[in-house]
């Protein structure tokens, strides 16, 4: 297998206003290492604010002001000039959580599927409208649905209409940011079933933001968890479910209810909340609310250390 | 047994649509028992909290109303009641609190004063005993340093904080039912097992029946005694949590369950694709018709599902509205 994204160091800050001429630096993601091999499917999971979203977009240069080094398909990506990265855009596309929100109301289904075609130029004009076609095809909707407005679909169908418009530009990597989180539990099925299948035929390679770890767990082949900005646990999908190893990991994972009467953890709870990110603790960030720590904690970062084969954990007491 | 709390029987709820009247809740008949959780469950449209609104008396005005049937509390017909006696027992004996913590709250009052709010119209409370009570309440909801945190403003508070002053507020006067509409769906999931937690306990302590509205297995699993599952305005199937969950006897249970890709005891390679159910929840103008509405979605519907609405045929505690519960 080869590593289709190498992502070194990567950081990404947000500029905070303080009064005249002062600025703060809110780092959303905190010098984060990682690859994903082609064809497979990276989560990222964390709370809200850990900074799974900004590190997923970040990589594709979408938000913020990112640094480090980003490898995708053998581009430097965060050395792309303005034109190269509209043209390297087409390699990296994202399907986005709310389908209302996410289509233009005004624009006909057609015309939101080819609107990457369009605007970065990857098929010549005359074939695009067969692409469309294929496109509709491909994720289950109707060649008479082609001419409908989004408010003339149902929420999975405009998740329908969200990866077509992913896919339109032949892209090796997708990041499906919280991509079912909006829909109903019975639709989120057929969406999830249509991502892996799409995944099988198209060999496509999937950085999958979510928070719900039921979903992860079936999706995804490798797993980073992220907590301030920092990845604190990465592992395939086995290690990581089966024998989590950090705090964070595990209090994450006993949280979630389940069906499965079999799964009786012990509830490991987190009291308060993350501290101010603007004000970044000096030692490892989780300390101030995980229930292991000691003093050696306190003043050092713990670094993201090999602790089995495929399976890293940034704490010392791992 | 003990004499249910709440009893709803035979309720009908019209909403005026262009094309006519139509019943988002279908003669929905249940219990509620003193103490117990009872768990709402089904997809968005199904009439979950429409049914939790018309308990509450608080059906959008000219558009839903109640057309038939009884919601009785302590033996009195609420859906006979007027607006002054339906406040007397709002928030005070019945009381509820919703899915966006922050939209709930008032943004120019601070937490205490909504929570004093509420005792002294109900308990006719002092200013100063309401401020001090609200204080111990935010305490039982374990929000840290009360004393400082009861003036400030619902800014001030993290998603995970508002919901407990939410909960605070509801659980002011002592309730004998408290009901969550999707209390965590916009919360992490380490703050919503806080939330749960909390809620079990405070039900424990004082005795509070809860109706949790959720979408969510898991949670019914967790939390529940009893489960109601609704589809197109109707009771589909019915029971306690473990037996409905572990031999669901409608099919759109065991689709609910089976479609959620659960958590295991143990993880194994193995990865086969998740159960679908196909299409949505039908068109409000198609509630009343006298088949099983779940038919279209359903692989074992024949002729009969789509002429006759199914009765419900009971399994020990268990009751399922399916022409094919038997056999399931």
């Amino acid at each position: 297998m080869t590593a289709l994204l190498t992502v070194e160091n990567l950081s990404v800050r947000f500029p905070i206003k303080r009064g005249w001429g002062k600025t703060s630096w809110l780092y959303a993601v905190d010098d984060v290492s990682f690859e994903v091999q082609r064809g497979e499917t990276l989560a990222i999971v964390g709370e809200s604010g850990s900074g799974k979203t900004t590190a997923a977009l970040g990589v594709a240069r979408l938000v913020g002001n990112s640094g480090g080094k980003v490898d995708l398909a053998g581009e430097d990506f965060l050395a792309l000039k303005p034109e190269a990265l509209r043209r390297a855009r087409a390699k990296v596309q994202v399907i986005f959580q709310d389908p209302y929100s996410s289509l233009n109301p005004r624009l006909r289904a057609e015309a939101i599927v080819r609107e990457p075609m369009d605007s970065i130029g990857t098929l010549p004009v005359d074939q695009r409208p067969a692409r469309v076609a294929e496109l509709f095809e491909q994720v289950g909707l109707r060649p008479e649905q082609m001419k409908l407005f989004p408010h003339q679909f149902s929420g999975g169908q405009r998740q329908r209409i969200g990866i077509a418009r992913a896919l339109a530009t032949n892209p090796e990597l997708i990041i499906c940011d919280e991509a079912v989180s909006a829909l109903d539990v019975a639709v989120q099925a057929q969406i999830l079933n249509l991502l892996r299948r799409l995944q099988r035929d198209l060999g496509l390679t999937y950085l999958f933001i979510s928070h719900d770890l039921g979903v992860v767990q079936h999706m995804s082949d490798h797993i980073a968890v992220m907590y301030m900005g920092k990845i604190v646990e990465y592992a395939d999908r086995l290690s990581l479910f089966n024998s989590p190893r950090h705090p964070y990991t595990k209090a994450l994972l006993s949280a979630v209810p389940s069906v499965d009467q079999k799964r009786k953890v012990e509830r490991l709870l987190i009291p308060g909340d993350p501290p101010d990110p603007l004000n970044p603790p000096r030692g490892c960030r989780f300390a101030s609310r995980c229930p292991f720590v000691e003093d050696a904690c306190r003043s050092e970062q713990p670094p993201l250390t090999e602790v089995a084969a495929h399976h890293k954990v940034a704490c010392i007491k791992a | 047994m003990t004499e249910p709390l709440l009893k709803i029987e035979n309720l009908r709820i019209e909403l005026a649509l262009r094309s006519g009247q139509a019943p988002v809740i279908d003669d929905l008949s249940l219990e509620l028992r003193p103490g117990e959780t009872l768990s709402f469950v089904g997809e968005s449209g199904c009439g979950k909290s429409m049914t939790a609104l018309a308990i509450m008396g608080l059906l959008p005005e000219k558009v839903g109303s109640i057309a038939g049937g009884r919601i009785l509390f302590d033996g009195r017909d609420m859906a006979q009641m007027n607006d002054a006696q339906l406040r007397s027992i709002r928030g005070n004996e019945i009381s509820m609190i919703f899915q966006e913590p922050m939209t709930s709250l008032n943004p120019v009052y601070t937490v205490g004063e909504q929570i004093a709010e509420v005792l002294r119209r109900h308990k006719g409370m002092s200013k100063q005993a309401a401020w001090a009570r609200a204080i111990e309440l935010l305490d039982a909801v374990r929000i840290p340093n009360a004393k400082s945190r009861v003036s400030d403003y619902p800014h001030q508070m993290s998603g995970g904080q508002r919901q407990r002053v939410m909960i605070a507020i509801a659980l002011a006067c002592a309730p004998k039912i408290l009901i969550a509409d999707e209390p965590t769906t916009a919360l992490d999931v380490t703050v919503q097992a806080q939330i749960f937690d909390l809620l079990r306990d405070l039900g424990r302590e004082t005795g509070t029946a809860i109706i949790l509205i959720t979408h969510d297995m898991g949670a019914v699993s967790e939390m529940a005694d009893r489960m109601v599952v609704v589809y197109a305005g109707r009771k589909a199937e019915d029971g306690p949590v473990a037996p409905v969950i572990s031999h669901p006897r409608h099919p759109y249970t065991k689709g609910l369950i089976s479609c959620v890709p659960h958590l295991l005891a143990e993880l194994t390679e193995e990865r086969p694709d998740l159960t679908e159910v196909p299409g949505i929840v039908p068109a409000l103008a198609s509630f009343g018709a006298d088949a099983c509405l779940f038919a279209s979605r359903c692989d074992m519907a024949d002729d009969k599902c789509r002429s006759s609405r199914p009765p419900e045929v009971a399994f020990g505690e268990q009751h399922s509205a399916c022409w094919k519960a038997d056999q399931l």
